[in-house]
């Protein structure tokens, strides 16, 4: 299950919206991996979230698999809409 | 401030007679006011006759400017400054620079029952180690159940349920060169209101307990090196189960804190699980925060480094966006 989603605050995935990201997909028992620029690294690892320097206006692509997958990217979507609840 | 700390003069005059070289004036017998507080006085105003705010719950220091005031009054004068004076209950009285006491002082503090000494030590140099005194003494106290280690020179206070390792922990930290202060029972004062220092209890020093093993005293056990008498406390280390982590902050960017005795301190929650090395994090910590005294933060410095490369990237792309080639 995959879900392509773009970046929008002004900072990009720095470290505090990296952290967001890590602490959602670790409540879940899905494996969940991110997508970006040929870099596929483990969504629940700070320092590959942090890796892919995802900047304002790119866009990523989250693939999530097995418990509660769906749910998983509905949040991450959510938080993505939310601008990591930047500017 | 502890109220429940009694120094009673006979107490300070014994523990203190050497370090502010003290001889007592008075009857021996006449010690056993208590000293209610750390601060000090010097009544010149109220020798003089004013007695608003006239804090006689202090100890009462005479220096060189009193003493010359009294000796300018005449005998009469001089004996009602101080019937006004003793009037109030006051501690003691310390005279500095050897100065001897003016004709009817001693006869009225008698009266009084108020002790009188006398100094072979300037004023300043008196309320300076006798201020330093009081203060230890009225400090307040805390006693925790915990374990102080000193590794690299941080204090580190482990802290956590009965039963999840910290003696361990602090065992292994010794093993690894590192110097216990106390363990299981840890005396937490707060020294001048900002540092927090802490201590073993007198009797059990730097007694253990490790699980299966007994009771162990890990001076005999490491040798001297081992161990030290105080340190401050820096950091506090909270070992918890796996299971009731709760948040745990992932990139050090949030640090949270403690409060001890009023004054906040660094708090790191640490779970344990199997074949995490519980040792090897706290010196890790330890030396970060050294790191971080020092002005560098790793957190900050990989966000500041990631920052830029975003910009860098977000201004090539908007570049891009708008060139027609």
């Amino acid at each position: 299950m995959t879900r392509e989603l773009q970046v929008e605050n002004e900072l990009g995935i720095h470290a505090r919206p990296a952290q967001h990201i890590v602490k959602i997909a670790s409540r879940y028992k899905a494996d969940f991996f991110i997508v970006k620029d040929g870099h596929r690294i483990n969504g629940k690892s700070i320092l590959g979230v942090l890796m892919l320097a995802a900047e304002q206006g790119s866009t990523v692509l989250l693939e999530a698999d097995g418990e509660g997958a769906t749910d998983l990217l509905d949040e991450l979507e959510q938080l993505f809409q939310d601008r990591f609840y930047e500017s | 401030m502890d109220s429940s700390k009694q120094l009673s003069v006979r107490q300070f005059f014994e523990e203190e007679a050497g370090e502010l070289r003290l001889t007592l004036l008075s009857d021996p017998m006449e010690l056993g006011r208590e000293i209610p507080q750390k601060n000090l006085h010097r009544p010149g105003l109220a020798l003089a006759g004013y007695l608003e705010l006239f804090t006689h719950d202090r100890i009462q220091v005479l220096g060189n400017t009193e003493i010359s005031y009294l000796r300018s009054l005449s005998a009469d004068q001089c004996r009602l400054a101080f019937e006004r004076v003793f009037g109030l209950e006051i501690p003691c009285l310390v005279i500095t620079n050897s100065n001897e006491p003016v004709p009817p002082m001693m006869e009225l503090a008698a009266a009084a029952g108020v002790p009188v000494f006398q100094s072979e030590l300037s004023t300043t140099e008196l309320y300076h180690l006798l201020s330093d005194y009081l203060d230890d003494f009225f400090a307040p106290t805390e006693t925790r159940h915990a374990s102080l280690v000193d590794v690299y020179g941080t204090g580190l206070l482990l802290t956590g349920k009965s039963g999840i390792g910290k003696s361990e922990v602090a065992l292994d930290l010794v093993e690894r060169g590192h110097r216990l202060v106390a363990d299981d029972v840890v005396i937490v004062t707060r020294k001048a209101d900002r540092i927090l220092m802490g201590q073993g209890n007198d009797l059990l020093q730097h007694m253990m307990e490790i699980r299966g093993l007994g009771i162990l005293d890990v001076r005999q056990i490491y040798g001297i090196h081992a161990v030290r008498m105080q340190k401050r406390v820096e950091m506090i280390v909270e070992l918890c189960l796996w299971e009731e982590r709760g948040s745990i902050d992932r990139t050090g960017l949030d640090q949270e804190t403690a409060t001890i005795l009023g004054l906040e301190l660094p708090l790191i929650r640490l779970p344990i699980f199997p074949g995490k090395n519980i040792t090897v994090i706290c010196e890790t910590l330890a030396l970060n925060h050294h790191l971080k005294v020092y002005g560098y933060d790793s957190s900050q410095e990989l966000n500041r480094r990631l920052l830029k490369t975003m910009e860098d990237r977000r201004r090539l792309r908007s570049y891009l966006r708008r060139d027609p080639e």
